[in-house]
């Protein structure tokens, strides 16, 4: 095999311009066209060398085609176009002639062709794997993500979003886990409900945002103040501690006053010192026996008492107080259903003229005829309807029922006594209470002359706004009787009394009990004078006074004495059904 | 309470994705089965895909290249599907080794291979996010780091805007786009063009990717360039792929083949 000779000009260039074509459009080059052709150039200067080496060196091939692979010039019509312009032009375009020229380009283009495909192959293989792994790190980045997202749910299922203390869900978990499943030595459990006193003021007078960050500070505080235990908001400005493994109700007290010392510190917030205290209701006791429900609700009303105490304060639980106020609570449940049933009746107290001692009026007074408890004065019901609201209807009853009985007692000769009834505030505050008593008197027949409405001092305090003034004037202008009850135990004050349209004072029990002979008790003398003054004071304002709680006849002589016009009490008569008062006038 | 915004079950190689076909018409490997069957239907449908998707390339390569010889240095590939041969950054950061390139796509498995691609590349970083959430994008962490938005950024929104229907409002993705950048700014669109001559062949490609998850909706030159509001369009317009600044005048002809409608805009101060 001799050396080729070189008849023709050697066109490298013209070769490489022809490959570049061939070749462009066979799969995406990331190059410009000169670019392109400038590679093939290169590339062709190798294979015009491969040719010419003695010995054929079939690695040149090999890297050929390689290298075309590399450029991404990779792609089976890229193989086949260079396949056919390096058999068609390279001999001719590089002017290659020799004996064994064709044997050697032949040689030359399966190396070329066996280096492309191993390239090709190799990096089919190597892009499925990366896609592979993609699809697989992909995968896991998705679950992880969902993971994340469920640990974020859960977290946000159980935690305070304003705060990130555990929530009510949490906590109620844990209490139950507590009581349920007590470890060694955790037989009982206490819990702290926490509440900051006035903590309205701080949203009404700086804003919600302002409120927002001091309960974030509190809980703050409330979570590094109590270590272990563990602390949850309830909602609002309402927190609670579990404190387990308790040994008695010191342990509780010390988380107790440990929280109330860490919420009164003052706070910086939003430019505001803002001082806060919180109260704090404690219940503790053995797990056995008890529930997270009885347990939440304990500490709860516990938590009330606290804050009636004044607040600032916490509370321990007492059975016995919680007895009575559930007590107090299923009482004032069944006032709506009492009243359907007509388990409400009247009882009417004479009011009897010191002058004369003719029966000029009754004073209406409910009881419940309990089916269990069987007959309940007011006092231990009316106090209940008041704080439930369940006064209006029930005093909306009384009034009704008073108006219908008192319309029906006929004279004895003189005039008819006229009935007084009690106004809670609520029922002055209503804007209907005018035509509630117009249509009254209208629906029964009752002369306006004969009812007397009741007012305390302290309703009038309370009432204070114009609207309820307006109908008390109103209902005066119908001819109704206003009456203040139990005048001088409250402010007393007399500027009312200028601007009311009342027509007698009920002077307080308290005065008449201290009417006793003067030597044997020096203070009488005083009450006697009070008495007295206000009696000339009230006729002085053309008013008529009823002197209450009268129950001796040294009493009864006394203030007629004085000049009062009328007494109440044991004296003249105890409460009785109508029939039995009316007797006493025939 | 925020659901992840992907699931596993939404990485599923049994079934074709846009991206993957995309790989597989420019000659990658980077694609699976049913990615290859879909191809091959879209192929038999419109036998110049190879090709558009090739021009679509080189388009991209010419743009980017004369994005970064005006003096721009960050870029917002979206869309930018699977990395292959010729991927922004690498043109970018030829011209300027400090250019800054986020990707983002909304391909799981995309958006995992990028990530491969582009591991210790300081100034390059890739996103899962999706184009019709404009806002998460611009305010998305790693798009922040790398994007000064004071400066000039390139939007580059291309061979994928026919994924967008109508009812996904585009106009109004590129107007939050558009109002998030610095004057200087270069939007870079390109997407499936109308072509009367090939309604058979298109109508044909709309199914085949009816079996992906992102339906085909081919526009008009006029509703391409409408996307520019705002912008002024570069020289030469919008047009055929091909004829935006061919490097050569025989790579410009028979233009209309390569399927693809592309154009670049300027947002002047």
């Amino acid at each position: 095999m001799g050396e080729p000779v070189t008849p023709g000009a050697s066109c490298p260039g013209t070769f490489a311009r022809a490959w570049a074509k061939a070749v462009s459009g066979t799969s995406y080059l990331p190059m410009t066209q000169a670019q392109l052709e400038e590679m093939l150039q290169r590339l062709t200067h190798r294979l015009a060398a491969a040719l010419r080496a003695e010995p054929f060196d079939p690695r040149v091939g090999h890297q050929v085609g390689a290298e075309l692979v590399a450029a991404h010039i990779a792609s089976a019509e890229g193989l086949g176009r260079t396949v056919e312009v390096i058999q068609l032009r390279l001999l001719r375009d590089l002017g290659l002639v020799g004996d064994d020229i064709s044997d050697r380009l032949a040689r030359l283009l399966a190396t070329v062709t066996t280096g492309y495909a191993r390239a090709l192959r190799d990096r089919t293989l190597d892009e499925q794997e990366s896609i592979r792994r993609a699809a697989m790190v992909a995968r896991v980045q998705a679950e992880r993500a969902l993971r994340d997202s469920e640990s974020r749910f859960r977290h946000q299922a159980t935690h305070d979003p304003l705060t990130d203390l555990p929530n009510r869900t949490l906590f109620t978990d844990r209490l139950a886990a507590a009581i349920a499943v007590p470890g060694r030595g955790a037989d009982r459990v206490g819990v702290c409900f926490l509440d900051l006193d006035r903590f309205k003021v701080v949203n009404d007078s700086l804003g919600h945002q302002v409120g927002d960050a001091l309960l974030v500070q509190v809980a703050q505080r409330l979570r590094r103040a109590l270590g272990d235990h563990l602390v949850a908001r309830l909602g609002g400005d309402e927190f609670v501690i579990l404190v387990e493994r308790t040994g008695g109700t010191d342990d509780v007290v010390e988380a107790a006053e440990a929280a109330l010392a860490a919420v009164s510190e003052p706070a910086l917030v939003d430019g505001h010192e803002l001082s806060v205290t919180a109260s704090v209701g404690i219940v503790e006791r053995p797990v056995a026996g008890t529930t997270p429900g009885e347990l939440m609700r304990a500490a709860d009303s516990t938590l009330h008492w606290a804050k009636a105490a004044g607040g600032a304060r916490w509370a321990l639980f007492d059975p016995a107080r919680h007895r009575t106020e559930l007590a107090r609570y299923a009482l004032s449940a069944a006032i709506p259903a009492a009243l359907d049933r007509g388990e409400f009746f009247l009882d009417y107290q004479p009011l009897t003229s010191l002058r004369d001692g003719t029966l000029l009026g009754v004073e209406a007074l409910v009881r419940w005829r309990h089916p269990e408890l069987g007959v309940l004065s007011p006092g231990s019901f009316i106090g209940l309807a008041e704080e439930t609201g369940l006064i209006v209807r029930l005093g909306g009853w009384v009034l009704a029922e008073a108006c219908r009985e008192a319309e029906s007692w006929a004279a004895g000769g003189g005039p008819a006594p006229f009935v007084s009834v009690n106004l809670a505030v609520r029922q002055v505050n209503r804007p209907d209470l005018v035509q509630e008593v117009r249509g009254l008197l209208a629906q029964t027949g009752l002369p306006p002359e004969r009812l007397q409405l009741e007012i305390t001092e302290s309703t009038m305090m309370s009432a204070g706004a114009e609207d309820p003034v307006r109908a008390l004037r109103a209902l005066n202008d119908l001819g109704v009787r206003i009456a203040i009850d139990d005048f001088g135990t409250g402010y007393s004050n007399l500027a009312y009394l200028r601007d009311l349209p009342v027509t007698e004072l009920k002077m307080a029990g308290e005065f008449v009990t201290g009417l006793r002979a003067p030597q044997v008790d020096p203070a009488s003398r005083t009450d006697e004078r009070i008495l007295a003054s206000l009696v000339s004071l009230a006729h002085a304002l053309d008013l008529t006074v009823t002197a209450e709680g009268v129950e001796t006849a040294d009493q009864a002589d006394l203030l007629r004495a004085i000049g009062c016009d009328a007494g109440q009490g044991w004296h003249f008569g105890r409460p009785a059904p109508a029939a039995r008062i009316l007797e006493q006038i025939r | 309470m925020q659901r992840p915004d992907w699931a596993p079950d939404d990485i599923d190689v049994e079934r074709p994705s846009v991206a993957r076909m995309y790989d597989y018409y420019l000659g990658g490997s980077h694609n699976f089965a049913a990615d290859r069957v879909a191809a091959r239907a879209m192929v038999e449908a419109v036998p110049d895909a190879p090709l558009m998707a090739q021009a679509n390339r080189a388009f991209l390569r010419r743009v980017v290249q004369y994005l970064g010889d005006s003096g721009i240095r960050q870029f917002l590939d979206i869309g930018s599907g699977i990395p292959t041969v010729g991927n922004v950054h690498e043109i970018a950061q030829r011209a300027a080794p400090d250019a800054r390139v986020v990707y983002i796509d909304v391909d799981p498995v995309a958006v995992a291979h990028s990530q491969e691609i582009l591991a210790g590349n300081r100034n390059a970083a890739v996103v899962r996010e999706d184009l019709r959430r404009p806002a998460a994008i611009l305010r998305h962490p790693e798009v922040t780091r790398l994007i000064d938005f004071s400066q000039p950024v390139a939007v580059m929104v291309v061979a994928v805007l026919h994924f967008i229907p109508h009812a996904d409002h585009p106009e109004e993705t590129l107007r939050t786009l558009r109002a998030a950048l610095a004057p200087g700014s270069h939007l870079v669109l390109s997407q499936a063009g109308e072509d009367g001559r090939r309604r058979a062949e298109q109508v044909e490609a709309e199914r085949v990717y009816r079996r992906t998850d992102n339906p085909l909706c081919i526009r008009s030159r006029a509703e391409l360039t409408a996307f520019f509001d705002g912008f002024t369009l570069v020289d030469p317009g919008v047009v055929w792929v091909p004829q935006w600044r061919p490097e050569t005048p025989e790579s410009a002809e028979d233009a209309e083949r390569a399927g693809f409608l592309g154009g670049v805009g300027r947002l002047d101060g």
